[in-house]
C-alpha cells in the first residue's frame, strides 16, 4: 500500500468518530452496523464482558449500574466507575481507551489496517490534567503515538479553511453533548490560529434534553399527581426513561415534523407505577423551552467577539448534533449574519479536521514496519513536509548506505511541469533543494540519483508526496501559566495564546534557610491565570523539594533554576535545578479535580450567593448594567448548580462534577463582577504606568521601543474600550518590559537602583552583609563598572526579607 | 540584556535577518527541523555575536513560535537592532551579518 494513511478521532462525551484522510479523500469509518457514529458508552455484564457503542447503549437505561456514559468530562479526575455485576472498576480513562479501541476495529475491518498513531481532538477548553488523560486513554488503546488537535481548529479545517483565506474572522459554534465552546478563527499568511476561544462547560445538548425533562416531570406531576424528583436514587430509572424520550422528541422536531407525541409506557416511580404517558409537544413549545439555554450561547459568542474587537464574521461553522435545530439557527444567522456553509455533517467534522491535521503533521496511522516501502535502488533517507502551506519547501535527506556511491538527487514532478537541479551530496552525505508545488494539490516527485560510475537510478523512496494545503499553528496556551513568588507576584514563564509547544527557564532565589534535617519542603507553585497576583491564580501544580532530599544546608537566598514545558498536548512539566547542590527536582504533580462532598458544595454556594448580593446591591445603587447582567448569568449558573447538587445527593457522580465545575466558573463570574469594580483602580494603574513608560522611552528609547510602546498603548485602548481586565493586565506586562529596556540604557539606572537599596539596607535579613555590598556597589559605581554594580545590586535585592501574610496567599512559595 | 538572552535571539537561531517575512521564517524551521532529524552537522550549531551555539529541535521551536506571535517578534527585532544600534553589545558586530551571508539588518 502506497498511499499514506492519516486518522482523525473525535472521542466525544455521547458520541465518538473516525475519520481517515489519504492525502486525497477523506472517507468515514463505519461501525459493524453500518453507522458513522459510536456512541462514547461502555457496558460489562456479569461475565466481564465489554460491549461499547451502540450495543452498550441499548443498556443504558434498562441497566445503568453496569453502562457508562459521558465518562469523557470525568477524564483527568480521580473518580472511579462501578460495574456491579463484574464487581469491577474503572477509571474514565480506561473507558476512554475501550471507546478508541472498538474505533481502532472499525478501521481495521473496513481498511485492513490497524492504526498506530492518530490524532484526537479535545476541547479548547480541556484543562491539562483532562488533556494528559486523553494521551493515557489512547496509550492504553495501544496506540503507539497520538497528537491532539483542538475540536474549534480541527473543524474550521474540515469546513474549507484554506490557505487562501487572507483575512476575515469564522466562528466556530460547536454544541455538543456536554458542552459549549465558541472560538474565534484568523490566518495569516496561511497560518491558521485561535484568536480567542470562550465557552460554557455547562451548556450541551444534555441541558436541552433536561429543559423538556423538567418539563415533563411538571406534565406528569399535573396529569397524574405523581412527582417525580431528580434528587431521588429510586427515580433515577425514570428519570433515565424520561430523557432518551425527550431527546428523540427534540430531534423529530429538528427535521420536518411541526408536532410529535411523547409516549411512555409503564414508567417506574419508586414503588408507584405510571401506565402511559401520552404527552404532546409542539415545535413552538420545544423553542419556548430551549429559548433561554440558546439565548445563553448567544451571549457568550457576543462576549467573545467583543473581547477580540471583532463586529463582522466571514462565516460560522456549525458543529454538534444540536445545531440541527432550527430555531437555534435561525437566532445566530439573526444575531451574527454571517454564511453557515453547506452539505456539512456537524457530527463528523471534528474528526474529519483531525484526519487533515494528522496529513499536516505528517503522523502516518500504519505503524513504521508497515509504512517503509519495499523497494530497490540506493536508500535515501528523507525528511519534507507531508502537508504545508508553502509552495516552495525543503526536502532534506542523506544517503543510508555510504556503499552505493551517491554523487548527486534530483527530484521531478511527475507531471512533466517542474524538474529540479541535480542536488550533489556533501561530506556527510547530506543534501538539501527546494521543490516547486502544484497549488491547493498534492504533488508527487520522482526521486533519481547519479551514481559513481555516471549511471542514473531511481531512488529508494522512488516517489515521494508533498500536498500544498492549510497549515495551522501550533495550539495556542489557553492560559498565562507562571510560578507564584513568595510576595504574592506572578513570574510569568508563558503568556495566554503562546504557541505550544514551548518551553522557558527562569532563575529564582529560595527566600529561607532550608537544613536537610528539619521537616520542611521548600515549595515552587505553578499558576495558571492572567491577574498579577498569585492568589487570584489557580494552582495547577507543584514542585516539593522535600529538606531531606537536600545534600547540605541550602541558606536562603540560594540559586534555584526553574524549567517549565508545555508540549503540544498541554501537558506541563516542570524541573528545578540547584546548581549549588547538582541537584534536580523533577515531577509536577498534576492536580486532580478533588472529590469534594454535595455537603461542602452547598456550603459554597452559600458563600458565593452572600457575595452575590452584596455586589447586587451595589450595582443597583450604582445602576451598573453590565454588573447586573453578569449577576444574571450568575443566577442561571447557579440555579443549575443547585438542581445538579440534587442529582449528586441522588448518587450522579457526573453530576456532582459538573456542579464543581460549575462552581469555579460561578466564583469566576463574581470575580469578574469585583474586577469590574475595582475598575478604577486598574485604569489609574495604567495612566501610571504609560506616564512612566513614554518618560523613560522619551529620554532613551530607540525607535523600535517608541513603535512598541505606541502600539502597546493602541492595544490597551482597545481593551479598555472592550472592559477586558485580563487583556489590560497582559498589556502592562508589555509595557513594564518596554520601559525597563529603555530605563536601563540610562548610565545612571543602576546607580539610582544601588542608591534605592541602600537607603532600606537595615530591613535586609543579613544588615551587615547588605551594607558591606552597598560598599562593593560604591567601588564599582566610582570605577564605572557597570556589569559589577548591576550584580551588586541584583544580589542586595535577594536579602530584602518577604511578608509573611503575602507568603500565605502565594501558596507557600519559597523562591522569588 | 546578557549573552545568552543575546545568542537565544530566535532570529540568530533561525540565521534571518530582522526584515524575514512569515513564510520565510517558516520555511527556515522547516528546513532545520528537517536537517536536524537527519542528524545534519551544520545544522547542530549556529553562529552568534557572542561566539558560536548550540542548536537543538527545541531551540528551533521555540524561535519559531517566538517569531509567529506579532508582539513577541517586535520584541525581538528590538533587540536584534539594539545588537547592531546604540548600545554595540559586540565590538566588531557590524561585519558578522555579512560574513555569514545575511544581508544587513534594519539599516534604515
Amino acid at each position: 500500500m502506497e498511499r499514506p494513511l492519516y486518522l482523525g478521532i473525535d472521542l466525544g462525551t455521547t458520541n465518538s468518530a473516525a475519520c481517515v484522510f489519504d492525502g486525497e479523500q477523506l472517507q468515514s469509518i463505519r461501525t459493524a452496523g453500518g453507522e458513522t457514529l459510536t456512541p462514547s458508552v461502555v457496558r460489562i455484564d456479569a461475565r466481564g464482558n465489554v460491549s461499547v457503542g451502540a450495543r452498550a447503549f441499548r443498556f443504558l437505561q434498562k441497566d445503568p449500574d453496569n453502562t457508562r456514559g459521558e465518562f469523557k468530562r470525568l477524564m483527568g479526575s480521580k473518580n472511579r466507575y462501578r460495574f456491579s455485576a463484574a464487581n469491577l472498576e474503572r477509571s474514565p480513562e480506561e473507558l476512554g481507551a475501550e471507546v478508541l479501541m472498538s474505533l481502532q476495529k472499525d478501521v481495521e475491518a473496513q481498511l485492513g489496517i490497524r492504526p498506530q498513531r492518530a490524532v484526537v481532538a479535545v476541547p479548547a477548553l480541556f484543562e491539562l490534567p483532562q488533556i494528559k488523560a486523553t494521551s493515557e486513554a489512547a496509550r492504553l488503546a495501544g496506540f503507539e503515538r497520538i497528537e491532539t488537535i483542538q475540536e474549534p481548529v480541527a473543524s474550521a479545517l474540515a469546513s474549507g479553511w484554506s490557505a487562501d483565506e487572507s483575512r476575515g474572522a469564522w466562528l466556530v459554534y460547536d454544541l455538543g453533548g456536554g458542552t459549549f465552546d465558541a472560538s474565534l478563527l484568523e490566518t495569516q499568511e496561511g497560518l491558521l490560529r485561535i484568536a480567542g476561544h470562550d465557552g460554557d462547560n455547562f451548556l450541551g445538548g444534555r441541558d436541552f434534553d433536561l429543559a423538556v425533562v423538567d418539563w415533563l416531570i411538571a406534565r406528569v406531576a399535573e396529569s397524574s399527581g405523581i412527582k417525580i424528583l431528580r434528587s431521588e436514587p429510586a427515580h433515577a430509572s425514570a428519570i433515565a426513561k424520561l430523557k432518551v424520550a425527550a431527546e428523540e422528541a427534540k430531534i423529530e422536531l429538528s427535521r420536518t415534523a411541526n408536532e410529535t407525541t411523547i409516549v411512555i409506557e409503564a414508567l417506574r416511580v419508586g414503588d408507584r407505577e405510571i401506565d402511559l404517558i401520552e404527552q404532546p409537544l409542539t415545535r413552538a413549545e420545544l423553542e419556548t423551552i430551549s429559548g433561554p439555554l440558546i439565548e445563553r450561547s448567544v451571549r457568550v459568542c457576543e462576549r467573545l467577539l467583543r473581547s477580540q474587537g471583532v463586529t463582522q464574521l466571514d462565516r460560522i461553522v456549525l458543529v454538534g448534533g444540536p445545531t440541527m435545530m432550527p430555531a437555534l439557527r435561525r437566532r445566530l444567522e439573526q444575531a451574527f449574519g454571517a454564511p453557515f456553509g453547506s452539505g456539512l455533517d456537524p457530527m463528523l467534522l471534528v474528526a474529519q479536521g483531525a484526519a487533515l491535521f494528522a496529513a499536516t503533521a505528517g503522523i502516518d496511522a500504519r505503524a513504521a514496519a508497515q509504512s517503509a516501502q519495499v523497494a530497490k535502488g540506493p536508500r535515501l533517507w528523507l525528511q519534507y513536509p507531508a502537508m504545508t502551506p508553502d509552495t516552495s519547501p525543503f526536502v532534506v535527506g542523506r544517503a543510508l548506505d555510504a556503499g552505493d556511491g551517491i554523487k548527486a538527487v534530483r527530484f521531478s514532478r511527475d507531471d512533466g511541469e517542474w524538474q529540479g537541479e541535480w542536488l550533489p551530496l556533501d561530506a556527510e552525505g547530506s543534501f538539501a533543494g527546494m521543490m516547486a508545488l502544484k497549488r491547493r494539490a498534492s504533488s508527487t516527485f520522482n526521486v533519481e540519483v547519479t551514481l559513481a560510475e555516471g549511471r542514473t537510478v531511481a531512488a529508494n523512496p522512488a516517489k515521494i508526496t508533498l500536498v500544498h494545503g492549510v497549515s495551522i499553528g501550533e495550539p495556542p496556551l489557553a492560559r498565562t501559566i507562571g510560578v507564584a513568588r513568595a510576595d504574592d507576584a506572578v513570574a510569568v514563564y508563558f503568556e495566554r495564546g503562546s504557541p505550544l509547544p514551548i518551553r522557558k527557564t527562569f532563575t529564582h532565589r529560595t527566600v529561607e534557610n532550608v537544613s536537610p534535617t528539619a521537616d520542611y519542603a521548600l515549595r515552587v507553585p505553578i499558576v495558571q491565570g492572567d491577574f498579577p497576583f498569585a492568589h487570584l491564580c489557580r494552582l495547577v501544580g507543584v514542585i516539593e523539594i522535600a529538606a531531606s532530599a537536600l545534600k547540605s544546608s541550602l541558606p536562603a537566598g540560594s540559586v534555584i533554576e526553574l524549567t517549565l514545558e508545555v508540549d503540544r498536548g498541554g501537558a506541563l512539566s516542570a524541573k528545578a535545578f540547584l546548581p549549588a547542590q547538582d541537584l534536580v527536582f523533577e515531577r509536577v504533580e498534576q492536580l486532580l479535580a478533588p472529590a469534594t462532598s454535595p455537603e461542602k458544595m452547598s456550603e459554597l454556594v452559600a458563600g458565593l450567593e452572600q457575595r452575590a448580593a452584596v455586589l447586587r446591591g451595589k450595582a443597583f445603587r450604582e445602576g451598573a448594567r453590565r454588573a447586573v447582567a453578569a449577576l444574571a448569568d450568575f443566577e442561571v449558573t447557579i440555579s443549575s448548580v443547585r438542581s445538579d447538587l440534587d442529582a449528586a445527593r441522588g448518587g450522579d457522580q457526573d453530576a456532582a462534577e459538573k456542579a464543581r465545575r460549575a462552581l469555579i466558573e460561578c466564583d469566576g463570574l463574581l470575580g469578574d463582577v469585583e474586577a469590574a469594580n475595582a475598575w478604577p483602580e486598574l485604569s489609574a494603574r495604567v495612566y501610571e504606568e504609560h506616564t512612566f513608560a513614554s518618560h523613560w522611552v522619551g529620554l532613551y528609547g530607540n525607535e523600535q521601543e517608541k513603535r512598541a510602546l505606541s502600539q502597546c498603548m493602541d492595544l490597551v485602548e482597545r481593551a479598555l474600550r472592550s472592559r477586558s481586565a485580563s487583556e489590560i493586565e497582559r498589556q502592562l506586562r508589555s509595557m513594564v518590559r518596554i520601559r525597563l529596556s529603555a530605563y536601563f540604557r540610562d548610565p545612571q539606572s543602576w546607580s539610582r537602583s544601588l542608591d534605592h537599596a541602600a537607603s532600606e539596607s537595615e530591613r535586609a535579613t543579613d544588615p551587615v552583609k547588605a551594607q558591606s555590598l552597598v560598599r562593593q556597589g560604591r567601588k564599582a559605581e566610582q570605577a564605572g563598572n557597570r556589569a559589577e554594580l548591576e550584580r551588586i545590586v541584583r544580589e542586595l535585592w535577594q536579602l530584602y526579607p518577604v511578608d509573611q501574610e503575602e507568603r500565605g496567599l502565594s501558596f507557600n512559595s519559597g523562591v522569588r | 540584556m546578557n549573552d545568552e538572552e543575546l545568542a537565544n535571539n530566535p532570529f540568530l537561531v533561525l540565521e534571518l535577518g530582522a526584515t524575514a517575512s512569515r513564510a520565510e521564517v517558516e520555511r527556515a524551521g522547516q528546513k532545520l527541523l528537517a536537517q536536524l532529524a537527519i542528524g545534519v552537522s551544520a545544522a547542530k550549531s549556529y553562529r552568534t555575536p557572542v561566539g558560536v551555539r548550540e542548536r537543538d529541535e527545541s531551540k528551533v521551536r521555540i524561535a519559531l513560535s517566538a517569531l509567529r506571535d506579532p508582539e513577541q517578534r517586535a520584541l525581538y527585532e528590538l533587540w536584534l537592532s539594539d545588537v547592531d544600534g546604540d548600545r554595540q553589545v559586540v565590538p566588531g558586530w557590524s561585519g558578522a551579518f555579512p560574513s555569514i551571508g545575511w544581508r544587513a539588518p534594519c539599516t534604515e
